[in-house]
This record gives structure tokens, sequence and C-alpha cells, in this order.
């Protein structure tokens, strides 16, 4: 009688336990107290809640994987002995599991000489052994050990989290700053030199006088190599040809483009010409710009090789250069940051990014990333 | 002949009637400022030759030109862009236009351009059809520079971009014995005898800046 009202007030506050932690200031962590014996269950929770953490307990082994499920714990203080799944068993199927595959699990056992018990349950996954009956402050300072360790990580994890989407705020804004700049370059210059060209070409039909015309034919060609220039740079910073034609019609540019400037051969493979969405185009194009920059700068090449495929829903881009491949060592090194730039980008739309060097025999670098959505063929 | 222009571009659109307005033959009809205009300035006014910008706010150049060839077969369109016409020419000829210019081109060039196209003609620069003879010349036969193999092509680029031995030897790494090697088999590949002869081709060709 008196343990099945134990029982309920366990759960009871267990579930109550969670209410606070999403409101309250500082962050606890979630610990997971496992044991079939309703009073065994109670006294540990006695003993942890000076710890203020947020407590939550199982009564089985089946209990216990299910919170696992929903829940990432700090650490599982796991009885050994419970009928159903033992402690063993339920500690194997919780670290099988992706999400819980790290959680540190305590077993708790009342047999003291059965050595044998202790090698199972490190061998599947255990970090500690606690004997029954246990003494309080030594449970207690070893679970705020893992308490701790669990709030690092996760300040660690919030913390990676915030630089990769600071990094993905960069690159758009970035990107939107050059388009935008290339647009103003390219068309209020571009339009007034072309004007002012005009202008001249009128002056040039009134005018007799022979040095008169010299100098307006000199002006002319200066206002010509002018806009030439302004073409570059616009190009340079956005090329029109991804907004107006896409990105097979702009790899295939890019590639003719990088064997013009570097007299390294580069023959593109590419798919028919579609509309695909214009920031996963940008994602696939700079990407592709920084390995022709790497292959310039890094390999000695004499050939690139480049394909593109796009699969219902990847886009696949392969560029094999027969240079002299990256070692592995500079794959991670801090001169890398262009190689993780890449990854970044990939990543912001899901994809990835794969480089690998073969000394002497060159570096193959394949991207993939999802298509998103289609935009129907080019009119 | 009846003209209508059309460009986003104030400075752009007064440049061309000035410059028309000189011509006894040609007459400015109308003028829009993006796509949709050019479509309602077309069923209001009579025609005969539409000069555009490809690159106008709404409408896709290649959409324009499409419909406007479209509803008015026997009319000529002439497409005056701001972008080389080695990426967009062929595209904007493949969708109906009588011609491509860039803004670069001499008013002269325009206004022959305008009369040939009205006529019926097509119209291009001596430049690209020049690139589109060699493109055809190359479909026939694999062109010289293809003979050449992966280090040859880059040795013959780099001699076209006006390098010496020496700097060819410093910059991949082989000795100027090697590179003297390669372009003997680089002259005698492409029937050649001079350096000045590979800058020729290899400008001719795009090879080079």
């Amino acid at each position: 009688m008196s343990e099945t009202a134990t029982a309920e007030r366990v759960v009871d506050s267990s579930e109550s336990a969670a209410a606070p932690e999403a409101s309250a200031g500082t962050p606890r962590a979630k610990i997971l107290v496992v044991d079939d014996e309703p009073k065994s269950l109670y006294a540990l929770q006695e003993l942890l809640s000076s710890l203020e953490q947020n407590l939550m307990v199982a009564q089985s082994g089946e209990e216990a994987l299910k919170l696992a499920l929903k829940h990432d714990f700090a650490v599982i203080l796991l009885d050994v002995r419970m009928p159903g799944l033992d402690g063993f068993e339920t500690a194997k199927l919780i670290r099988g599991r992706e999400r819980s595959k790290q959680t540190p699990i305590i077993f708790l056992t009342a047999q003291a000489d059965e050595m044998n018990s202790m090698f199972r349950g490190y061998a599947v996954g255990a970090v500690d052994y606690l004997m029954k009956p246990v003494v309080p402050e030594v449970l207690k300072s070893k679970v705020s050990i893992f308490v701790e360790l669990h709030m690092k990580s996760e300040r660690l994890r919030e913390s990676e989290d915030k630089l990769r989407r600071l990094a993905a705020h960069l690159i758009s804004v970035r990107e939107e700053e050059r388009a935008h700049i290339a647009r103003e370059i390219h068309d209020e210059l571009g339009q007034v030199l072309t004007g002012i060209k005009m202008e001249v070409g009128w002056l040039q039909k009134r005018l007799k006088e022979p040095a008169l015309l010299e100098k307006t034919e000199s002006m002319s060609k200066l206002i010509d190599s002018t806009v030439q220039t302004v073409r570059k740079i616009a190009t340079g910073l956005r090329p029109e040809m991804l907004d107006d034609m896409g990105l097979v019609a702009a790899v295939g540019w890019q590639a003719k483009e990088f064997q013009k400037r570097t007299g390294i051969r580069c023959r593109a493979k590419l798919p028919p010409e579609s509309k695909y969405d214009l920031e996963i185009s940008t994602c696939v194009f700079r990407i592709f710009q920084e390995i022709l920059t790497n292959v310039a700068r890094h390999a000695r090449a004499t050939r690139v090789d480049v394909e593109l495929s796009v699969t219902e829903e990847r886009f696949n881009l392969e560029v094999v250069d027969n240079g002299v491949g990256i070692a592995d060592s500079d794959l991670h090194g801090r001169k890398s940051l262009g190689l993780l730039g890449m990854q970044e980008r990939a990543m912001l739309f899901g994809g990835e990014v794969g480089i690998t060097g073969t000394p002497g025999q060159g570096t193959r670098v394949s991207v993939s990333i999802p298509i998103g959505r289609t935009t129907g063929p080019i009119p | 002949m009846k003209v209508i222009i059309a460009d986003d571009h104030p400075v752009v659109r007064q440049g061309l009637r000035q410059m028309l307005a000189v011509e006894q033959d040609l007459q400015v009809v109308g003028e829009a400022r993006n796509g949709q205009e050019v479509v309602d300035l077309s069923r209001r006014v009579p025609w005969e030759v539409a000069v555009l910008d490809y690159n106008m706010p709404g409408k896709n150049g290649l959409e324009l030109i499409k419909e406007l060839r479209q509803r008015y077969p026997g009319r000529a369109v002439l497409i005056l862009s701001m972008y080389p016409e080695d990426r967009y020419a062929v595209r904007a000829l493949k969708a109906g236009a009588s011609g491509y210019l860039t803004k670069e081109s001499a008013p002269d060039e325009l206004v022959s351009a305008i009369r040939k196209v009205a006529s019926g003609g097509r119209y291009v620069t001596p430049t690209l059809g020049e690139k589109l003879a060699l493109e055809l010349e190359d479909n026939r036969g694999k062109p010289l520079h293809e003979t050449l193999s992966d280090r040859e092509y880059q040795v013959m680029w780099m001699i076209a971009s006006g390098k010496t031995v020496r700097q060819i030897a410093d910059e991949l790494f082989l000795s100027p014995n090697t590179v003297s090697t390669h372009r003997t088999r680089i002259l005698r590949k492409m029937n050649m005898k001079s350096n000045a002869e590979l800058m020729h081709y290899a400008i001719a060709h795009h090879l080079v800046d």
C-alpha cells in the first residue's frame, strides 16, 4: 500500500521537475535514475535533489529506453537487477541508439563481490560502478562531474552552432552585396558610358577638322576600354550568366575562362541547361570557382576535368586535376580555410564536399548538394 | 523606316534618338523602358525594326525576342546589349533576333545594321562572324591546338601570352631545355615557324585574352 503511494509520488515528481526547465534562467541538465524498487528510487531522488538538476525516473528498462529516445541525459543511473530488461541489456540498447550512444551510464548494484558483472557493465558502456548502499557524497560528486561535463559540451555545441550560423549569414550577406555592387556598376556606370559614347558619336558626325576628329576618335576608344573594365569588374564580382542563363551555362563559361586565363586545359561535361534555385546555383558555382582557384594556385596541373550532373535530388560536381595531389596534412592544416569555406557553403544547403589527393597523381573534389526547388526549363 | 527603341536607361535612349535623328531614312516612332512597354508599344504603333536592350527590367531578353518574332514574323528585332557577344549573341540569334550589337559598336555600325535587318537581312559583327566561321572550320577537323598534349598546350599558351622560355621554365618547375624541346614540338605539330605565328593563332582562336 505504502509502496504504491511512493511510486506515484515518484512519477509525479519526475513530471513536475521537467516543468521549470524551460523557464529557469540557468539551464539544467537532465539526469535519469532507473530502479525497479520504488524505495531505492525515492532514496536516490532525495539524495540527488540537492544538485538542483532536472531529475527523471524510470521503474523499468523499457521505461528508461522510452525516455532516452526523447531526452538527452547528462548521466543515467542504472540498476543492474531489474525484472524484464535488466540493466546490462538496457544499457546496450541505450548506447546502441544514435541519440544516446555517448550518454554516460553509472551502474548500481548490490552484488559487491561480482567482478564479473562489473566487466560486463563496462563492456556495454558503463563509465562507473556504484555499490549499494551508495555513499551519498560519492554518488553526488560522481553525478555532478557528469553534469558539469554535459553542460560544457552543451555550451560548446551552442557556440559551434552560433559560429556556423554566423558564417552562413556572412556568406549570404557577401553574396548579396557582390550582386548589388555588380549590378550598380554594370547598369549605372556602363549605361552612362554608353550614353557618353553616343554623344561623342553625335559630335563626330558634325566635325570636319581632322585634329578634332582625331580627339573624338580617341575619346571613343577610351570609353570602350572603360566599358570593358567595368564589365570585367562586374563579372568578377558576380557573373551575370548565373542570373540570366543559369548554373550549367555559368559553369561552362567559367571552365572556358579558366583555360583562357591559366593555360591549363579544362574540359567540362555538362547536363542540358535548366533553371534551378538561384541560391543553390550560386552555392555550387562559388564552390566550383574556389576549386579552380586552388587548382591554379597549388596543383601544378596541366589538365582539369569537370563533370556536372544533375539527378532528381542532387547536383553532383566532380573536378579532377592531374597535378601534384593535395596532401592529407594540407586538408586539415591552418592554411585550409578555403577548403573549410567550401564545406561550410555546401553544408548550408545540406550538401557535402569530399577531397582526395594522391601524391603525384592529382586531386579529386566531389561536391554533392540537394537540388532544392526546380523552377522549370530556361525559356 | 520606322524604328522603336527600348532601353531602361534614359541616357541611352536619348543617345539613340539623337543618333538616328540624323539619318533621313530612319524615324523613331516610339520608346519603351521595359519589356512590358515594348509589348504594348509594338501593338500601338506601326514599326519595322525594334532596337532592344538585352537586359531590361521585367521580361528576359530572350523571351521578348521570341514574343515579338511570334507576333510579327516579318519584322526585325535588333539587340543592342552591354554584354559581350561571345556569350549572348548566338542565343539571341537562335531565339529569332535579326542581329546583335554591343553598345561599344560605332554609331555608323548601328545605323547600317538597322538598314540591313529592315530589308530582311541578318547582321552580325565581323568579330562574331569570324568566330562562327572558325567554329564551323573547327567542327570539320580537329583544330590544331587540340593535337597538342596537355603540357604542350600549357607551354603554347604561355608562349602566346608573351612569356620567355626562362619564365616558363621557372613557373612550371621545368628546365629551360625541356621547355625548348616542348616549343620545338609544338611548332612542328602546329605547322608554324615562330612565336609570333603562335600568338596570332591563339588570339584568333580566343585561347588567350
